[in-house]
């Protein structure tokens, strides 16, 4: 262990950094993107400030496309981050925030919040927060009795609790009678467009601090995966490692939701790609996932409002699209 | 030395003045229908309109060529569908809007997420609410974005016209006490109709109907058994346009010969902007729907 740390610190921070370095080169793509043309070099010009562009330009590179921009990576990060901690605390590759209907959980809450008439912060990220909880005790004691969680008990769990969540959202939008309806719908689908530098302040404060304590536990989440013996040997407090990282997982998970709805998969594919390249080790993975999640969300945003020519695709959709064939493809895979 | 210093003082204090008479004598502070203090230029030049009847209402008063954007399906008159589009009146682009460098923005207050015109206003573009809820109002609304537009004359007078023509219909149809029970459908599948507090409502107790669907809900949901016990007279079907599908639904009721509508014919397929967008035109409905509920009283006078 003492002979590895030089080596991993190494490799974290070569990691790290190029990570960093593709997340700022599709922010910045992300901000010079949109339904109003200007050139790459205006867009540079005009976030340097070496160049006096007009006010316009200004006003929607600063104030319109960068809170999205920024919303998109905090999102991204948290989601990957979400699947991370679920793939190795279920000990299941396909574990995910939205497969488990956790997402779908604070969905409930967060309408039910939005119909109460609660403000976006704190009411209804208290009410998703709550919501999410709910539905990971309800998952956590269906799929227990099994001294190992079983994949397919987990999943199928998953899957009934996240049928059950879509009913339950379909109800309370059935019941709505009113223009909030619209609103509702369209959150529902995932949508980043509306976001400000406030509400990215908030999202930021609520998620850094579970990053980095995500991070900080991230070698007893290693040990876990050994297996609980070895882990318990090695001095893990296995009972409190893991309600600390589900109820901060879920807490994260919840923030998302209440401030822009259903976003799926992210959890799982980029959890995997990462694994897939830098390996099994946490405490390169939990960084890598906060990046690379941002980056790639970052990317799926730009395709929500590039693709179509009027209007936009909300970012659900895109994810969606992406992650539920990766999803089929891995099961199939796991399965033989 | 300090003389120059005075004189920069000065010539600074006499360059931050110009500024501001400059800035305030083209503005004015109007109170929108929300009881917000807005600040709209005195004259404004580049407006976009965030819902279809607002841009009608501009129309209305000559004012088109103020508009610089308008939303999906400002479709009337036809020349609003050639203007730039920011979205569908529920889900705005944010970005669209600011690159059409707008000096005003009006809003409705239903439907216009709230989200997006605070966002308007911290980005320094002034937005002006309104919140037409019956005619009455549509007339307030009407003289009020005539004032912010320096029309007022002009409003007046449309006003004018539309409370003529509506006395008008209310004096045809006092010539009788017959009530017809209407059932007015703006949804298929669900079969949705409309409540006490909408505007197709007011036309039809104004053009001498009874609403069938009359009560606290707005958008009241119905299956077919409910719409046969309330065994309707006159059946009135609105839609953005898709004729053809709402000829089937026209055949869907005709299964039920019972009902009353059925047996004398009475079920009519209309155009839905006419009775549901807060414009002057719910005065070309209101007529239309008196001919639809009172043929009688037409009778002769051809």
């Amino acid at each position: 262990m003492i002979t590895a740390k030089p080596v991993l610190l190494k490799r974290l921070m070569i990691i790290t950094f190029l990570l960093l370095m593709a997340l700022m080169a599709v922010m910045f793509l992300g901000l010079s993107l949109g339904p109003t043309h200007s050139s790459m070099r205006t867009v540079l010009q005009t976030i340097f400030g070496t160049y006096a562009s007009d006010a316009m330009l200004h006003t929607i590179i600063w104030q319109i496309r960068l809170p999205r921009v920024l919303l998109s990576a905090l999102v991204g990060a948290a989601l990957s981050v979400g699947g991370l901690v679920f793939q190795a605390l279920l000990r299941n590759p396909l574990a995910e925030p939205y497969i488990l209907g956790i997402s779908g959980g604070a969905a409930i809450g967060a309408i039910i919040g939005i119909l109460m008439g609660f403000s976006r912060f704190p009411g209804v990220s208290l009410t998703a927060f709550i919501g999410s909880i709910a539905t990971l005790i309800l998952i956590l004691a269906m799929s227990s009795g099994q001294t190992i969680l079983k994949k397919d008990a987990l999943l199928l769990s998953g899957v009934m609790v996240n049928a059950f969540c879509a009913a339950v959202i379909m109800f309370l939008i059935s019941m709505t009678q009113d223009s909030r309806l619209h609103n509702i719908i369209f959150w529902l689908m995932g949508d980043l467009s509306l976001g400000d530098m406030r509400q990215v302040g908030i999202l930021a404060a609520i998620l850094l601090p579970c990053f980095f304590l995500v991070f900080w536990l991230s070698n007893p989440m290693n040990l876990l995966l050994m297996g609980k013996e070895l882990a318990q040997t090695m001095g893990v407090n296995i009972k409190l490692v893991t309600v600390t990282l589900l109820v901060a997982t879920s807490f994260m998970v919840s923030a998302t939701v209440s401030y822009c709805g259903l976003v799926g998969f992210v959890g799982l594919v980029m959890p995997h790609l990462l694994r897939l390249v830098f390996g099994p080790d946490h405490r390169v993975l939990v960084p890598a996932c906060v990046l690379g999640g941002g980056t790639y969300m970052v990317v799926c945003d730009i395709l929500a409002r590039t693709l179509p020519k009027q209007g936009e695709i909300p970012a659900g959709v895109i994810t969606a699209m992406i992650g539920a064939p990766l999803f089929i493809y891995l099961l199939k895979r796991s399965a033989k | 030395m300090i003389k120059l210093q005075y004189i920069t003082i000065a010539f600074t204090i006499a360059i931050l003045l110009f500024v501001f008479i400059i800035t305030s004598s083209d503005a004015k502070t109007a109170i929108d229908q929300l009881g917000r203090h807005v600040t709209v230029p005195e004259n404004p030049e580049r407006i976009v309109s965030l819902a279809p009847s607002i841009t009608e209402i501009v129309f209305a008063l000559d004012q088109g060529y103020r508009l610089k954007g308008v939303t999906t399906y400002s479709d009337f008159p036809s020349e609003a569908d050639k203007l730039p589009k920011v979205g569908s009146y529920v889900q705005l682009d944010l970005e669209k809007i600011v690159a059409l460098k707008p000096d005003l923005c009006i809003a409705i207050k239903d439907g216009n997420p709230i989200a997006v015109a605070r966002r308007l206003e911290s980005l320094k573009i002034p937005v002006y609410a309104v919140n037409p809820r019956n005619l009455e109002t549509v007339m307030q609304t009407v003289q009020e974005i005539g004032g912010l537009l320096n029309v007022e004359e002009k409003a007046d007078k449309l006003v004018q016209s539309m409370n003529h023509r509506i006395q008008k219909v209310k004096s045809l149809v006092a010539k009788t006490a017959y009530r017809p029970r209407v059932f007015f459908q703006i949804g298929v599948s669900p079969i949705v109709s409309v409540g006490t507090h909408t505007f197709s409502h007011e036309l039809i107790v104004l053009a001498g109907g009874k609403n069938v669907a009359q009560g606290p809900i707005a958008y009241p949901r119905y299956s077919i058994e409910q719409v046969l016990a309330l065994s309707p007279e006159v059946i009135i079907i609105t839609s953005m346009a898709r004729a053809a599908v709402f000829k089937q639904i026209k055949d869907e009721w005709n299964r039920w010969p019972n009902m009353p509508a059925v047996r004398n014919h009475r079920i009519f397929v209309e155009d839905s902007n006419l009775f549901d967008r807060p414009t002057p035109r719910l005065v070309d409905g209101l007529e239309l729907m008196v001919r639809l509920i009172h043929p009688e009283l037409f009778e002769g006078t051809q």
